[in-house]
């Protein structure tokens, strides 16, 4: 019985795997340039904030472009898994009118293909900053588990709202509004010292704030990111992970019933 | 001791399965599958007939395991029920090789099975050197043949046929049609759907009728067909 459950775990972590393997090739085959996407992509993107900050408005020599670049790096992952992930299950109804599988599957699947990508642009930026100037130090020891922090946060949000989108498709629609939302308070674009006083402990409540400062600490900083607010967010993500989880579990039958 | 013939391996009784019109928590139930009671024993090919919309699809995904009955009790002793998927999951960007990594693993298999079956399945599906072009270049006679060749090497304890049997240009039907007969005839557990009358008479062993959401008659196949006959005649 134990080793049945262990062999139906591992075909799924290997069906997983493959999946998200598959889905990567897929995309690089899609275009002439292929995976190469995956480095210009973000370098136009981000082209665009620095003509426009850099050039434009004049931000050139206070270190205002890495500052926003590390921003929106850690930023634009975090958006990709919520907006893309939110779909998933919604998305895979096909599928699942002709197999059982865990719907959890999906928005895993999902998560684990942009990840892969983020890293792409993540090493990107690590070599434009070290052009830049600022260069590795012994605070890059945080970076891995600073990464685990915003994953888990990624996934508690996506679950949820994978788990519900099904039952309201409508709801699609206010979470992109409500991720641009986020882009303008989450200090992707602003300094902190910028929040007015009276604002600023409430500002902090944004577990994205932290997240993206801890970057900045250790990127640019050379300062250890806090670690205990990091840790809290880490601790209720995995809550929000397993109770997201447990909500995709309990209408495992009932998604392929509504969504015929 | 009891036989393990004797026993039956699924069991349904008094299952009823609702949808619900419209999308979200609200909307009007509808009741697909009201009042459905057999049992599929080990060895046999059981035929489910009906016409269409009464319900046989609901049935297989409900004994396939993907939706759970809203009443009534629906028993699996354990085995390992699929559906018969063609094509199921296929990336038109990959390859056919990938293809039928992926569909297979989707379908219960591991990578190493699937790839240890991996010869018979490109001989098969007479693909050859096709095997490593990506699919959006094939024709849908191709990928119909790699999806029949990948499905027919998944090899559940208890096999759900959807009517389909052979798929593909005229030799390949004949051929695909030809081998899943045998593997029905086979000694293997089969629940064959279908609403021709022919087919399941030349199948299956045991058949149950399905009118309107509810098992009209179970029993020898003989029996059961010429009840289905007379109500169709009747109707």
């Amino acid at each position: 019985m134990l080793t049945q459950k262990l062999n139906t775990l591992l075909r799924y972590i290997e069906l997983i795997l493959y999946k998200t393997y598959a889905d990567l090739k897929a995309e690089t085959k899609r275009t002439y340039l292929g995976f190469l996407w995956w480095i210009f992509e973000p370098i136009m993107y981000m082209s665009v904030f620095y003509l426009f900050f850099g050039i434009l408005l004049g931000h050139k020599t206070d270190n205002y472009v890495p500052f926003l670049l590390t921003g929106l790096t850690a930023w634009q992952w975090l958006k990709s898994c919520i907006s893309h992930g939110t779909q998933t299950i919604l998305g895979a109804s096909g599928l699942m009118q002709q197999v059982n599988l865990p719907k959890v599957f999906f928005p895993i699947i999902l998560i684990l293909t942009d990840s892969v990508k983020f890293l792409f642009i993540l090493t990107l930026l690590l070599i434009f900053l070290w052009i830049y100037g600022y260069g590795i130090n012994i605070t890059y020891l945080a970076l891995p588990a600073l990464l685990i922090v915003q994953l888990l946060f990624a996934m508690a949000i996506t679950f949820f709202l994978a788990a519900i989108v099904p039952f309201l498709p409508d709801l699609r629609f206010v979470v992109e509004n409500v991720l641009l939302a986020l882009f303008f308070m989450s200090g992707v674009m602003i300094r902190s010292d910028i929040v007015p006083e009276a604002y600023r402990d409430y500002y902090y409540w944004n577990p994205i704030v932290v997240i993206i400062e801890s970057y900045r600490d250790i990127l640019m900083h050379h300062n250890w990111p806090d670690g205990s607010a990091l840790f809290l967010i880490a601790i209720i993500s995995l809550i929000c992970v397993w109770l997201g989880a447990r909500l995709i579990a309990r209408f495992e039958y009932i998604y392929p019933k509504i969504m015929l | 001791m009891k036989d393990e013939q004797e026993e039956a391996i699924l069991s349904l009784r008094n299952v009823g399965v609702f949808y619900k019109r419209r999308r979200g928590i609200f909307g009007e139930q509808f009741w697909a599958l009201k009042n459905i009671s057999f049992d599929l024993y080990h060895g046999e090919t059981l035929g489910i007939i009906g016409r269409n919309g009464v319900g046989k699809s609901t049935l297989l995904r409900l004994m396939a395991g993907i939706i759970k009955p809203n009443k009534g009790t629906f028993v699996n002793r354990g085995y390992y029920t699929s559906l018969l998927s063609l094509q199921l999951g296929f990336i038109p960007y990959l390859s056919g090789r990938e293809n039928a990594i992926l569909s297979g693993m989707f379908m219960g298999l591991r990578k190493k099975e699937v790839k240890a079956k991996m010869d018979a399945i490109i001989e098969f599906s007479e693909l050859d050197d096709f095997i490593d072009q990506p699919i959006a270049t094939y024709s849908s006679g191709m990928k119909a043949r790699l999806g029949f060749s990948v499905a027919f090497q998944v090899d559940p304890d208890i096999l759900l046929i959807d009517e389909v049997l052979g798929v593909g240009d005229a030799e390949f039907r004949q051929k695909s049609t030809k081998i899943m007969q045998e593997k029905i005839r086979s000694n293997k557990t089969i629940v064959f759907v279908s609403h021709q009358a022919g087919l399941i008479k030349q199948l299956c062993n045991r058949v149950v009728w399905i009118e309107e959401g509810i098992s009209k008659a179970e029993g020898q196949a003989d029996e059961v067909l010429k009840e289905y006959h007379q109500f169709l005649h009747l109707s």
